[in-house]
């Protein structure tokens, strides 16, 4: 697919900050000669300040007097997505860019942090170049340095993606194997760089990558693990070696020894999780499989896609999460529209009661799944559906109960709040052309002539835009999300409850029986097998009749509803079943989590592939008994202490401090061993260990971290049959496999109910909260 | 995360849990058994006692506990009818 755009010269491949806080660099790779170029431009952006006008002659001689401050005037303006009508406005430029955001906050200190609102403070330079010059990442350029022009829009569709050349990036320490925990001293002794491997004295090493970097010119450096290990380790040693910025240089410019952004620990939906410091390679990219969620699902191309989109770097895409991604796509879009982006998000709330909360905040429809194997049944899913319903229903922010339209006809259902008629609002703006683009690429990808590696292309750019489009959603519910609003979270779930509801009845009408429902897809089941209804026919119905994408997702030879172990009722999300394409849907099974050991993992493996053979719900159930020999099987390896221990190691995300732990668990002992050994852990970072005695009271002995694995260590055969048993009954407990009738049956030792190991001042701590009165405890010996 | 109002599942795990009170004090396996029935009647129904939306907590309960005893009566029946 090549687009009819006019003759470019090349590529903007990136902007980035220069050193000396009053330009940015401009990074245009040559198309005849596919030379990257660098051209520094001037470049101070202002930002805008807003508040009533009495207030604003007083902090313009206020700004006048300060020297961080180049100019500062009044201009008229429409900053926020409210305004319907100019008003002043200041208009501030710091003297260096870097001082931006101590200067806005010195302004909105000034105002007791309630006078002013202040806009595009926190947009970086480059990322407001991008929009003040129409330009993007990755956009064909004609002309030079401040005439740069793109070529072709950034929502081009169809567009000729810009040559990068990759380059795999690996350091190797001297004496030592990669992965194993570095000393504190550990010289490079190698280090390969795409098909070369460079070795001998590490000062020889050094000066050798930087001249197969000036060869062969590599656009991307891709490492695993290069934020954590690789960049720190190249810089650390060329300090060490004597050598400045001057003399080494991973990017295309000179660049300080040092982190852009450090490392940190950070809670997202409820989990700790950690990123490593990221390192600045100016003029190329530096992609860290390890530490990129999006490269490892869209690749290169559905990265590319992102950032054309959103104005960020390919870098700043890899790191991010795919929420930060629709936000500076909402920025984007905002910017064009002649809108400013908000520093600090500024509306509250309103007030509403309980009651209202309770009939407001709530979820989609989920359903609670009858236990057990079922066949025959049809999955359908609506495909993106509450991005389609904020296009369809106009919502967001600034069109939720506007002003303009009391009689608006959308409301959302049962709660009544209204869309504007008369404006298309910024979030719908901005989806639509996202969904129009997915929809385009999956159509696209329907051709069969179109060429493997194109296809492959389209299917990354495919699932970069899958998960922009999940976030878009979570994105109005959360708090700082600068053009979100609690209220349009609240409708689109209403609207999502209101049509499932609907599709019930329908899918009843067609002659189905809704078996299990979860926001946007449902389970149905023929009333009468003999004559079930054409699935696709239905999904057309409804997908007219709602004018929104219901999918046909397949057909179930059968599937395995799981029970919740505290209940025994069905859980939402845990289930596996085979569609008769042959093809396996798991959720929430170990197979699907990334803590599960290998020796889980093909256990697993092993009885899905048993249950294969199952050409319906009785089929499954017969082949139970040999799902369970094969049970008793790993069993008797496992009880042998013949199993490699490698095939046995857990992964554990450490949820906080490891000082804050109060109990000594696995991962505590994990933990220490770590820190022993010169590679202390954080919150949420990971830590990997077999269990070696689960009793012990020692953090040498209980575990070992996968980093100091030998492979002769004798494992903790009870712990482990445990956890065979533990899979065993997640599988088959709806044909009444039950985990301590299988650890009776392997004669393994009954579980230990230890108390666990408290500290004094939890004990105390526990006393004093009454959490033991009422509760009779036998006098310990 | 952020929300006031806890979900009707978390509501609804809360009363349950304040209901092992009650369940303490019953004597009889049968009574116990029954009980079981109540509190599994309760959690059947969340998908449907959410999209009532009522503030009033026990309505949403009390129809999910009704529905499950009136399914079980209009089964008994059948079932009787099919073991005979």
């Amino acid at each position: 697919m090549a687009g009819s755009a006019p003759a470019h010269d090349g590529w903007l491949l990136d902007i980035t900050e220069s050193t000396d806080g009053r330009s940015v660099v401009l990074w245009v790779k040559g198309r005849a000669d596919e030379r990257v170029r660098r051209t520094a431009v001037d470049y101070r952006p202002p930002f805008l300040v807003a508040g009533p006008r009495a207030e604003l002659p007083p902090l313009l001689r206020r700004l006048h007097d300060d020297p961080r401050v180049a100019s500062a005037e009044l201009v008229l303006g429409r900053p926020s997505l409210f305004d319907r009508r100019s008003r002043a406005v200041v208009r501030v430029v710091p003297r260096v860019n870097p001082v931006r955001r101590a200067l806005a906050s010195a302004v909105d200190a000034a105002g007791g942090y309630a006078t002013f609102t202040l806009y595009d403070v926190d947009l970086a330079p480059p990322q407001l170049y991008h929009l003040a010059h129409g330009l993007y990442p990755f956009a064909p350029v004609a002309g030079h340095g401040a005439d740069l022009v793109a070529t072709e829009p950034a929502e081009t569709i169809d567009y000729e993606a810009p040559p990068l050349r990759v380059a795999p990036l690996e350091v190797h320490l001297a004496g030592e194997r990669r992965g194993r925990i570095p000393p504190p001293d550990g010289r490079i002794g190698a280090v390969r760089l795409g098909e070369v491997t460079l070795d001998g004295p590490e000062e020889a090493v050094l000066a050798a990558l930087g001249r197969e970097l000036a060869r062969t010119e590599p656009d991307v450096l891709l490492t695993e693990g290069g934020d954590e290990f690789d960049l720190p380790w190249l810089y650390r040693r060329a300090a060490a070696c004597g050598l400045g910025p001057g003399e080494f240089a991973l990017g295309r410019e000179p660049t300080p020894f040092r982190p852009a952004r450090p490392a940190r620990s950070f809670t997202s939906y409820g989990r700790v999780l950690h990123r490593a410091a990221t390192y600045p390679v100016p003029g190329r990219f530096h992609l860290d499989r390890a530490n990129s969620f999006l490269y490892r699902d869209a690749e290169i191309a559905g990265l590319v896609d992102a950032a054309r989109l959103s104005r960020l770097s390919l870098q700043t895409v890899a790191r991010q999460s795919p929420g930060t991604c629709f936000t500076a796509m909402e920025m984007a879009n905002a910017l064009a529209l002649g809108v400013h982006v908000p520093w600090k998000k500024n509306r509250p709330e309103g007030f509403r009661t309980g009651a209202t909360l309770v009939a407001a905040d709530r979820g989609g429809v989920i359903f609670l799944p009858p236990v057990g194997v079922h066949d025959r049944i049809d999955e359908f899913d609506f495909a993106s559906l509450y991005p389609h319903i904020m296009v369809r229903k106009n919502l967001s922010a600034e069109t939720l109960e506007c002003r303009c339209c009391p009689r608006s006809p959308i409301r959302a259902p049962g709660l009544g709040y209204r869309s504007c008629t008369r404006q298309v609002g910024l979030i719908p703006h901005t989806l639509a052309p996202l969904l129009t683009r997915r929809l385009a690429y999956k159509a696209a990808l329907k051709d069969p002539a179109l060429p493997p590696e194109e296809a492959r292309r389209l299917r990354q750019r495919v699932k970069m835009l899958k998960w922009i489009l999940v976030t878009a959603f979570g994105y109005q519910g959360y708090r700082n999300a600068r053009f979100g609003r609690i209220e349009c979270h609240e409708a689109i779930n209403a609207y999502a409850r209101d049509l499932l509801a609907a599709l019930v009845a329908d899918a009843e009408e067609a002659g189905y029986r809704v078996v299990h429902g979860i926001v946007d897809s449902l389970w149905l089941r023929p009333l009468d097998p003999d004559r079930p209804p054409d699935p696709e026919a239905f999904a057309r119905r409804a997908s007219a009749r709602f004018d929104l994408p219901l999918g046909y997702e397949g057909r179930y030879r059968w599937i395995v509803f799981l029970p919740a172990v505290t209940h025994g009722l069905g859980v939402p999300n845990r289930y596996y079943g085979l569609y008769t394409s042959g093809e396996f849907k798991l959720r929430g099974i170990g197979g699907r989590r990334h803590d599960t050991p290998m020796f889980l993992r093909r256990f697993e493996l092993e009885v899905l592939e048993l249950l294969r053979g199952a050409p319906d719900a009785a089929g499954v159930v017969a082949r139970v008994p040999q799902a369970l020999a094969r049970a008793d099987l790993f069993a008797g390896r496992l009880a042998d202490g013949a199993w490699p221990v490698d095939e046995l190691l857990l992964a554990h995300r450490v949820g906080q401090a490891p000082e804050a732990f109060v109990t000594f668990t696995d991962s505590v002992a994990a933990l220490r061993q770590l820190a022993d050994a010169g590679a202390p852990h954080g919150a949420g970072e990971t830590v990997r260990f077999a269990i070696l005695d689960r009793q012990s009271r020692s953090w040498r002995e209980r575990v070992r971290v996968a980093e100091l694995l030998r492979g002769d260590e004798r494992y903790d055969v009870g712990a482990y049959l445990e956890l065979l048993a533990r899979e065993a009954e997640t599988l088959l407990a709806p044909f009444g496999v039950r985990r301590d009738e299988l650890l009776a049956r392997w004669g393994a030792p009954p579980r230990v109910e230890r108390q666990p190991y408290r500290s004094a001042e939890a004990r105390e701590q526990r006393a004093l909260s009454g959490d033991a009165v009422g509760t009779f405890s036998p006098p310990s010996g | 995360m952020g929300r006031t109002a806890p979900t009707y599942r978390q509501a609804l795990e809360e009363r349950l849990k304040r209901w092992d009170a009650f369940a303490r004090l019953l004597t009889t396996p049968e009574d116990r058994a029954a009980f079981e029935l109540v509190r599994t009647g309760a959690r059947r129904y969340v998908a449907q006692a959410t999209y009532v939306g009522s503030p009033d907590l026990l309505e949403a309960i009390l129809l999910s506990v009704l529905t499950d005893l009136a399914a079980r009566l209009r089964a008994e029946p059948a079932a009787s009818a099919a073991r005979h």
